[in-house]
């Protein structure tokens, strides 16, 4: 019974000791703000979450941006959800296609990369230059994808750390502005980057970033006003490129080989992997198996495999009608479905197939690399440089031509025939990797080949995207562009 | 030390015993009746005052006690008041007990403690658990729907087990307002809900509702307090007490789905209707799909529309009908309704045995249940298994010690998506196969849409969940009649292991055989401890003091494992053992800590003036570093007008008036993590193969406690000799420091942080009426009805620019003010749960009719060119151009007005017992009926509206032209259409219920007490115009497991 009558008394003992102490606990499973970005540990998977994040970007919008209102897409045979938008050309605030946001949470990534990186202690030295490089670059990479889609953007170069209604609402700034900061933050990764060559194909190297260079240059040479000048730097910057262990690979088909990821051809792609990462937009331009109809025949079966995804978009007459039959890209680019119980046989449908994944499980996965740069991209880059600056491009346009099997080109030599030769090669090369539509405005030809723009010749704010509702409606500093 | 601890215990215990030093004792015989009908009673409590000493009365009401002269006898039974007797020199004592009148006698459990309803300052309700009689709870929480006032209480699914929606007065959260979780209490432990509890063990289960009541739980009270209180034994002989019930559910309503015939019909004509625009998509006509022609007899197509070939004759148990788009061929169909393969009739037993009983020195009730609840889609259901012990021994005179275990092991089974199943199988075209000719199952659609009798048994969820409280607590009497001490210690586990298996299936081509499985455990324990002092006492005559002092300490792990592969050869085995290769595996742990002190001063003056104040502060570990600890006050006051000597000579058929006033504040730390203050960098992704770690929230160290302060203002009223009773309350309470996300510009990179920065207000009133109709000996009548409005408003939010801080919203033009105005979203002065859709007008009966109206922006073509059969929308700005800034007002998603109806009457042993509730004022967005009539979402059904939709130039109807994917076009339907914003408003005649006590004479002579058989219907009916199967809950509706109709049939016996 005493017994009892004590423990009785421990108990108030025990609740007057309690304090504040037991009210500070550390988490176990996660990592508070305060303890991270202490090691070279925390560098090298911050580096990894900031590709984690710019990969859920690059598996969808980067696509809808760079080339959903080009001419290369269509109805497909699923309900497109909104997605003809783009290839129709009638965007507006309320159905204004992916927002900024997840774009920032890569330039949040790259920010804190930036802020914290450099006082953490490397054994290796070289290996913090290459990761606040590859910061810089993605950096400058979102931002270019920003400044092409909207104009100016709201600048960000801290990380966000807390709320505070001084800083947290921020103007758009002007587009002249983004493209300094993009610019400065390329030439700040190239001056650190420690090494010149390549080694992860699926990050930021020099010569990826060269690659980006030149792409910038290029759209400030001819839509900023930049010139010769700007010409001169993408090409000096391609001739860097060139220095590095790239090529075109023989065969145009190995360049999209699952199996053959990382090819010498790839400057920079993005790394989708099962189980690591989500699918990509392959899934959305693909069919699903049971509307492959029975009625075509054995060799589209067969070019099709299995099914997967949805065909919620797909290539266009527009495009299909540009590739010749002893193009060698044609079929590695696309398939076309025909049912052949009629006669002459009657279109079905197409789907794409330089992006179609893998087959595990009885089902098709899209986990393809996405290739942002490869070495037949930089080469007619070169080409439209040296056009641009009254020098010869074929030599690039041939290599990029014979390796498809078709021969040098032979059309006129006229400053602007060279320009659409080389914009049609893109087309045809790079058709599905998302260029297209900033291909199309940096060469001034989207009135003039996307057929839903055609009679809207004039209204030039439609090179600019709307910004959506929702982001202004968050933040009322937004203005809206012009026209929308 | 040990030493000197014992001395000091040795002091204490001397001190408290020498008062207690025995006076002469003697045996005092007695017997207690009832003063009204003269009936002995048996069971009623006999205590000496001040002691834990007493006994209860035998079957015959007679009992004996050893006393003292001097001491006093107290007597208690339920539905009595009462009694007390001081004891002079009686020998025997005849005692009658005076029916309790009305509910203002009752006694009321309030935070550590309990309080007469007579001298209750704040605003509390409680269940009376005659709710529990005859009906069947797989979950104790439906007992309160429309039963208490100021509580909104909403199924929100028939799966046996759920839990309803419960939200207190309004709630406090901005983001989530149907997510504000009240504090449950179970004797004394804190409980994340009251799942699993059996509803066969609860004694007592109440609410409270001010802040002043429930300012001494301080932390986490700000949604109520809701406190159950098991059942105890008591002293007499021991009671064995069986209940056995059988229930039959079956679906209350069926979905209104068009037959196969229609589908194809309308589906064909839907389909050419979309390819007048978009050619490309006339191919699905001849494809194998719902309504489309390409299907055959083999296992290859997986609907079976198909042309009848000449000379062949159509199939047994096979429809035919002309093409409507080519009379000349005929299409041959089967007809499936999805809805009787997805239901069916569903039993439930439920099984209960208690023994209790007890002498004064140790009491005890032991229990066990088992329920098996079938749910009325198939391979749905819930199995639970209750054991329970509560005893309490007096181990000294002024000692008592209590202990209670609880034990429970459930499993449900569920379906695999609620979406996926109510929405999308319902709407399975009801031309797909559900059996190929070789007998099998046909999968439907695919996996997403599929026949429910092919996916649910091959995706295999199987979960189990025990949960055990072990709870320890003394009352220990220091100074008899003035302080005493009440310790308690508790364990609170919750345990739970799910498995998952994907056995191969087929989903529409694809062979899925990734066989993918997953283990799945989590544990939750949770310790708490506290300690109350209490002094009370009177001072001069009439003034009665009570003071409690008390800590509290509480922690709370989780501790999860989870496991997931794939790659098993074959369906035999579900478990991960089977699995070739694992795809992921992660475990986490995570800890909360609260401590607290707290105390209560109450006072009345001869129980005319009554007043109580308390104090707690908390202290939580998820809050920033500076701001742990939170100060949560409360006071009330109370004055019984009816004591008042004035009183009774002007007005005496008032015999109770209560007036009552109370203000508290109650503070909320959940909807943050356990370490949420301190920010999160999240891992467990991976870039190539190597780790990578994300920077998923910011700190935010200023992050503290929300506070809700709460004036409360009541009436208690009662005429009539109590027959007609009143709880009146108006409240006010306004929510500050509100934890939410506040959601940031879309350049910072975060979608929101979690801050303290906006408040939030509800207004309202709650009665609760009582009656006795007829107060007779064998004739007893009752009725009782209680009603609720509320109202939110959003106070502060914080700074961001925008014209009241507005976040998110729509720009729409507001005719009232003439201009462009945003509306919706979060607004300072606004209120939460606003919807906006465009109105449909009318349905354009022509193409030239059509043309005439304005340009419809959202017309899916370069022309916007709209023809006979689309909707005419209300273009509210009348600038002749239909786009988003057209948006009309529909409606909100929370019910302003709720509450219920009660009837009971008894005649001698039978009893009838009716029970509605109602809920009005809210707006559903029938979204399930809109993608069916939209065809949204691929192939799928829709509803009988179809039939009267427009189809020929001319027709005057409200249904627009049915196309396929409505979405690709005109957008009739996909863009919100006010048409498909329908009112919730409900009443639901939730219980009928007929029980029959049979007649002592008849069953005693087998021993047996009492013998109850009852029989009653739940969920009979929603009087309602919403159109979905469950209009309990506002807001989107993209399908909802129905609430089902549930007959059961009962015998509780007693020996």
């Amino acid at each position: 019974m005493k017994r009892l009558n004590r423990l009785i008394l421990f108990i108030p003992l025990i609740l007057l000791v309690s304090c504040t102490d037991v009210l500070n606990i550390k988490p176990v499973s996660d990592i508070s703000v305060n303890s991270f970005w202490t090691s070279e540990n925390d560098a090298r998977a911050g580096l990894n979450g900031m590709y984690v994040r710019f990969r859920d970007q690059a598996a969808y919008n980067l696509f809808w941006w760079g080339e959903g209102r080009s001419e290369t897409l269509t109805y497909g045979l699923q309900a497109p959800e909104g997605r003809e938008r783009y290839f129709n050309n009638n965007l507006d605030p309320t159905n204004a296609g992916p927002n900024w946001k997840g774009l920032y949470t890569v330039v949040h990534d790259a920010n804190l990369i930036l802020k914290y990186v450099p006082d953490i202690e490397f054994k290796n030295g070289d290996e913090k230059n290459s990761i606040m490089a590859q910061a810089h670059a993605m950096r400058a990479f979102v931002y270019f994808i920003m400044a092409r889609t909207w104009g100016g953007v709201p600048l960000r170069t801290e990380p966000t750390e807390g709320y505070d209604p001084q800083t947290t609402f921020k103007k758009r700034a002007s587009v002249e502005d983004v493209f300094k900061l993009i610019k400065d933050d390329i030439k700040q990764s190239l001056d650190l980057f420690p090494d010149k060559s390549i080694s992860d194909r699926s990050k930021f190297s020099a010569p990826a970033v060269n690659a980006l260079k030149a792409n910038v240059y290029l759209w400030t040479g001819k839509r900023m006003g930049g010139g010769q000048s700007d010409f001169n730097t993408a090409l000096n910057a391609i001739n860097e490129v060139q220095k590095a262990d790239v090529a075109l690979l023989p065969t145009f088909a190995d360049v999209f080989d699952f199996n053959n990821k990382k090819n010498k051809e790839i400057l920079f792609s993005v790394h989708f992997e099962r189980f690591e990462s989500g699918s990509n937009y392959g899934d959305q331009i693909y069919i699903r198996g049971d509307q492959i109809p029975n009625e075509t025949n054995q060799e589209t079966k067969d070019a099709l495999g299995l099914g997967g995804g949805l065909n919620r978009v797909s290539p266009s007459e527009t495009v299909r009608d540009q590739y010749t039959d002893q193009d060698k890209r044609k079929d590695v680019t696309f398939t076309e479905i025909y049912k052949y119980n009629t006669n002459p046989p009657t279109y079905y449908a197409s789907v794409v197939n330089k992006f179609d994944g893998m087959i595990e499980d009885g089902a098709r996965h899209f986990v393809s690399d996405l290739i942002l740069y490869r070495y037949a991209d930089v080469l007619l880059m070169k080409a439209e440089a040296e056009n641009a600056l009254g020098q010869d491009p074929t030599p690039e346009l041939n290599q990029v031509r014979n390796r498809a099997g078709l021969n040098d080109y032979s059309g006129p030599t006229d400053q602007a025939s060279l320009d659409d030769a080389i914009l049609k090669e893109r087309l045809l090369e790079l058709a599905f990797e998302g260029k297209r539509w900033w291909d199309l405005v940096r060469f001034g030809k989207a009135f003039d080949l996307v057929p839903s723009l055609q009679n809207r010749k004039g209204k030039d704010y439609l090179l600019l995207w709307p910004i959506s509702e929702e982001t202004i409606s968050l933040n009322s500093k937004i203005e809206q562009n012009p026209g929308y | 030390m040990k030493r000197l601890l014992r001395y000091i215990l040795l002091f204490f215990i001397t001190v408290t015993f020498i008062p207690i030093a025995h006076a002469q004792e003697r045996t005092i015989h007695g017997v207690v009746k009832a003063k009204d009908t003269g009936e002995t009673l048996p069971g009623v409590n006999i205590l000496v005052k001040g002691t834990n000493q007493g006994t209860s009365t035998n079957t015959d009401g007679e009992f004996q006690i050893s006393v003292s002269n001097g001491e006093t006898l107290v007597f208690s039974a339920v539905g009595f008041k009462k009694h007390q007797v001081q004891i002079t020199d009686q020998k025997t004592l005849n005692i009658q007990m005076e029916p309790a009148v009305g509910q203002l006698e009752e006694m009321v459990v309030i935070g550590y403690g309990e309080q007469s309803r007579n001298t209750l300052t704040t605003s509390a309700s409680k269940l009376d658990t005659k709710v529990l009689d005859n009906v069947t709870l797989a979950n104790p929480m439906s007992a309160l729907e429309g039963n208490i006032s100021g509580l909104r209480v909403q199924t929100t699914s028939g799966q046996p087990g759920e839990a309803p929606n419960i939200v207190l007065r309004g709630g406090s959260s901005i983001t989530n307002p149907e997510g504000a979780n009240p504090l449950y209490i179970v004797d004394g432990v804190i409980r994340q809900n009251l799942n699993d509890l059996n509803p066969d063990n609860i004694a007592s289960m109440q609410v409270l509702k001010d802040a002043a009541a429930t300012a001494i739980y301080g932390a986490r009270a700000s949604n109520g307090v809701i406190i159950v209180t098991t059942k105890t034994g008591q002293p007499g002989d021991t009671k064995i007490e069986y209940k056995y019930s059988l229930g039959v559910s079956q679906l209350q309503q069926k979905m209104d789905i068009v037959s196969a015939h229609d589908y194809v019909y309308y589906g064909r004509l839907g389909m050419a209707a979309t390819a007048e625009q978009y050619p490309q998509f006339s191919s699905r006509l001849d494809m194998p799909i719902g309504f489309g022609i390409g299907n055959d007899m083999t296992k290859n197509t997986y609907f079976t529309p198909q042309y009848l070939g000449s000379g062949e004759s159509v199939p047994g148990g096979w429809q035919s009908m002309p093409d409507p788009l080519d009379s000349s061929k005929t299409i041959i169909y089967k007809n499936t309704d999805w809805q009787d393969v997805l239901f069916r009739p569903a039993i439930t037993h439920n099984n209960y045995i208690s023994v209790s009983g007890g002498g004064t020195k140790a009491r005890f009730d032991a229990g066990i249940g088992y329920l098996t609840n079938q749910g009325i889609a198939i391979s749905t259901g819930y199995d639970r298994l209750t054991t329970h012990l509560n005893a309490d021994l007096q181990v000294l005179d002024n000692l008592r010690v209590f202990g209670k275990v609880n034990f429970s092991n459930s499993s449900t089974n569920r379906v695999y998506s609620t979406s996926e199943i109510f929405r999308r199988s319902l709407s399975l075209p009801p031309t797909a196969k559900y059996k190929f000719q070789d007998g099998t199952y046909a999968p439907g659609q695919n996996i997403s849409m599929g026949n429910p009798k092919y996916y649910l048994p091959k995706l295999d969820r199987e979960d189990s969940r025990n949960k055990l409280t072990l709870a320890f607590n003394a009352d220990w009497s220091i100074l008899p009649n003035k302080l005493s001490f009440q310790p308690s210690a508790s364990l609170y586990m919750n345990d739970y292991i799910r498995n998952s298996f994907n056995e191969a299936y087929q989903s529409g081509s694809n062979f899925v055989d990734s066989r993918n499985a997953e283990g799945y455990h989590s544990l939750y324990w949770q310790r708490q401890a506290d300690g109350v002092f209490t002094y009370h006492d009177t001072y001069g005559r009439y003034n009665n003091v009570q003071l409690k002092v008390g800590g509290s300490y509480y922690d709370r792990q989780i501790y999860n494992l989870d496991a997931q592969g794939k790659g098993a050869a074959s369906d035999k085995i579900p478990t991960l053992n089977a699995a070739a290769e694992p795809t992921d595996v992660s475990s986490s742990t995570s800890k909360m800590v609260i401590a607290g002190y707290f105390g209560r001063l109450t006072y009345d003056y001869n129980k005319k003036y009554l007043l109580a104040a308390s104090l707690r502060m908390d202290g939580a570990s998820n809050f920033g570093q500076n701001n742990h600890w939170g100060y949560f006050p409360g006071v009330s006051a109370g004055w019984n007008i009816h004591n008042e000597p004035f009183w009774k000579p002007m007005l005496p058929v008032v015999d109770r008036l209560k007036l009552r006033a109370s203000y508290g504040v109650t503070g909320n730390n959940s909807g943050i993590s356990d370490y949420h203050a301190q920010g999160e960098y999240r891992v467990g992704y991976k870039y190539e193969g190597s780790s990578a770690i994300l920077n998923q929230r910011m700190a935010n160290p200023n992050l503290k406690w929300e506070r809700t302060a709460t004036m409360d203002a009541g009436v208690d009223l009662g005429l009539f000799d109590s027959r007609l009773t009143f709880l009146f309350d108006y409240y006010y309470r306004e929510t500050s420091n509100i934890l939410w996300d506040l959601r940031l510009p879309h350049s910072t990179g975060f979608s929101s942080i979690k801050t303290n920065l906006a408040t939030l207000a509800n207004r309202g009133y709650e009665l609760e009426m009582k009656t006795d109709l007829i107060r007779k000996r064998n004739l007893v009548w009752n009725a009782s009805f209680n009603v609720s409005y509320n109202q939110n408003k959003i106070m502060k939010l914080p700074e961001n620019d925008n014209k009241n801080n507005r976040i998110g919203g729509i720009y729409i033009y507001d005719p009232r003010k003439g201009d462009y105005v945003w509306a919706g979203g979060y607004q300072e002065g606004g209120t939460i749960g606003q919807m906006y859709a465009y109105q449909q007008k009318y349905i354009y009966p022509t193409d030239k009719a059509a043309q005439k109206g304005p340009t419809d922006m959202l017309v899916n073509s370069p022309s916007h060119q709209k023809g006979g059969g689309d909707v005419a929308w209300l273009d509210v700005d009348n600038n002749g151009v239909i786009d988003s800034r057209d948006q009309v007002y529909q409606g909100n998603s929370i019910p302003p007005w709720t509450g219920g109806f009660r009837t009971n009457v008894t005649y001698k042993g039978v009893g009838l017992t009716v029970a509605m509730d109602y809920a009005v004022g809210h707006t559903i967005y029938n979204w399930t009926r809109a993608k069916q009539n939209g065809q949204l979402q691929g192939d799928i059904a829709p509803s009988s509206d179809i039939l009267r939709s427009w189809q020929h130039q001319g027709d005057k109807t409200d249904v627009a032209r049915y196309y396929w994917a409505d979405q690709f076009w005109k957008q009739n339907i996909w863009r919100g259409n006010s048409y498909y914003y329908e009112k919730g408003d409900y009443l639901a005649l939730r219980e009928i219920s007929l029980s029959y006590v049979l007649p002592q004479r008849w069953v005693g002579m087998f021993g047996v007490q009492q013998l109850k058989t009852y029989v009653s219907g739940r969920n009979l009916h929603y009087f309602t115009a919403y159109r979905g199967l469950l209009p309990e809950q506002g807001g989107t509706d993209s399908g909802r497991y129905p609430n089902p109709r549930t007959f059961t049939f009962g015998v509780n016996i007693s020996f």
